[in-house]
């Protein structure tokens, strides 16, 4: 399952939660409509978009290429700041 | 009835104005787009599609557009700069529709000092390789705002000519429908630099070129006001004979009399704020030989900010003309500067103001 913050559910017509059959964090995110949002023009993702897999950090699982095999969430989450 | 639409763009979000008639009662809708920023707004008058320059600092810059007025939305599916310019993309800062015998074609500019076009109504853009890859973009420099390509003006009489300001890179001019672009800032002033009359480098505010008469040109710098009757080849400084200081943001054009223009002038670049503690609008009527302040409904004391796109103005008789504060206030004249109302108030900073007719 991949849930996606408020401003991407609206992006996504709605849909806060997909379903996905992907191997990798990356395929995943690369499957959604709010892809260009996620990743820059040279296809890497934007700075301050976190993604958590099962409540980890990505980036302690492997980063985009983490395998999917057993996870059951993938979050996205934007970073806290701002005002 | 025709009435006027405003467009407000924000900091936190779009919000639609309608107004009465008379152009001094006004209704404010919920906002749109809610959690973007919205860095300009407009109405296409050819089909009636609203787009909007939306930036967020987490998802990037993109464009929205909309064919029920804010209802639905569609996001740009192709917007980005090539890999060989090194450039990516930071903003987007103003949507212009296209010359009108080329229906599906739009002009986008952005951040750092890029113009886009998009042929098929803002579904996709293609980067404009003149801009993007101009040979004096080593000597642009970034502003406040980043470097912006914050203006797009069209000829009226000539599809093929074009006009784009960029801070601080100047105003530049095509005749050949963006193939190539010149310099066009002779007699404006870079008075930052070292030489103060560079052929670019220029910090333009806002660019805009007269509807009826597109030899003429004006523009509000950061060094003075200017216009040009010579389709930018040259400029006069018009900022003596009444004006507190050269110093602002916006300026507005009254679409009938190419003499009438509206600045509103701010101390300086270091205090950039409204001139002697009141929201003080300037007018013209005699092409910038002699300013007066209209300050007939607007408020004093008031130390305010009024950014290069928020201020619009209409096309209808009398001339309304609309201005937007970063405090949130919206003011509207119906009256070509005579006299003022708050048209809304405590909205979010007030990036830009687009006016459209509705009926």
């Amino acid at each position: 399952m991949i849930l996606l913050p408020s401003l991407l559910a609206a992006e996504a017509g709605g849909q806060g939660r997909f379903e996905s059959d992907a191997e990798t964090v990356e395929q995943a995110l690369r499957e959604l409509p709010v892809e260009n949002l996620l990743f820059d023009e040279r296809g890497e993702l934007r700075g301050l978009v976190n993604i958590y897999v099962d409540g980890v950090d990505m980036r302690e699982r492997g980063g985009l290429s983490a395998p999917l095999g057993e996870i059951e969430t993938v979050r996205v989450v934007a970073a806290i700041a701002g005002g | 009835m025709v009435g006027a639409l405003i467009l407000a763009g924000t900091r936190k979000g779009l919000f639609l104005l309608r107004g009465d008639e008379d152009r001094r009662e006004w209704k404010v809708n919920d906002p749109l787009l809610p959690g973007w920023e919205i860095f300009h707004a407009v109405v296409d008058p050819r089909d009636g599609m609203l787009y909007a320059c939306t930036n967020s600092f987490v998802y990037g810059a993109t464009v929205h557009r909309s064919s029920d007025l804010g209802q639905t939305w569609e996001r740009a599916e192709e917007l980005g700069l090539p890999e060989e310019s090194e450039l990516k993309l930071e903003r987007t800062w103003h949507l212009e529709p296209g010359h009108e015998s080329q229906p599906e074609t739009l002009w986008l500019g952005g951040a750092p000092g890029v113009l886009f076009r998009s042929d098929d109504r803002g579904k996709t853009w293609e980067p404009v390789r003149g801009v993007v890859e101009h040979p004096t973009r080593e000597q642009w420099n970034p502003g406040a705002g980043g470097m912006c390509c914050h203006s797009i003006q069209l000829d009226p009489s000539d599809a093929n000519r074009l006009y784009i300001g960029i801070s601080a890179a100047g105003v530049f001019r095509t005749d050949d429908g963006g193939e190539s672009w010149s310099p066009a800032n002779k007699g404006t002033a870079a008075d930052f630099m070292p030489d103060p009359y560079p052929e670019v480098g220029q910090c333009v505010h806002k660019l805009l070129v007269h509807p009826s008469r597109p030899d003429r040109l004006w523009q509000q710098n950061h060094c003075g006001v200017y216009r040009s009757d010579d389709r930018g080849e040259s400029w006069e400084r018009l900022d003596g004979n009444g004006l507190p200081s050269g110093f602002g943001f916006p300026i507005a054009l009254h679409p009938r009399e190419p003499d009438t223009a509206f600045v509103v002038p701010e101390e300086g670049a270091e205090n950039r704020v409204t001139c002697n503690g009141r929201l003080g609008i300037y007018r013209t009527r005699d092409g910038g030989a002699s300013w007066a302040e209209r300050p007939n409904g607007l408020p004093a004391p008031a130390w305010l900010a009024v950014m290069r796109e928020s201020m619009a103005s209409d096309r209808l008789d009398p001339v309304g003309i609309y201005l937007g504060t970063q405090s949130g206030s919206v003011f509207v004249s119906p009256d070509e500067g005579e006299s003022w109302v708050e048209a809304a108030r405590q909205l979010p900073p007030i990036l830009s103001i687009e006016v459209a007719e509705w009926q």
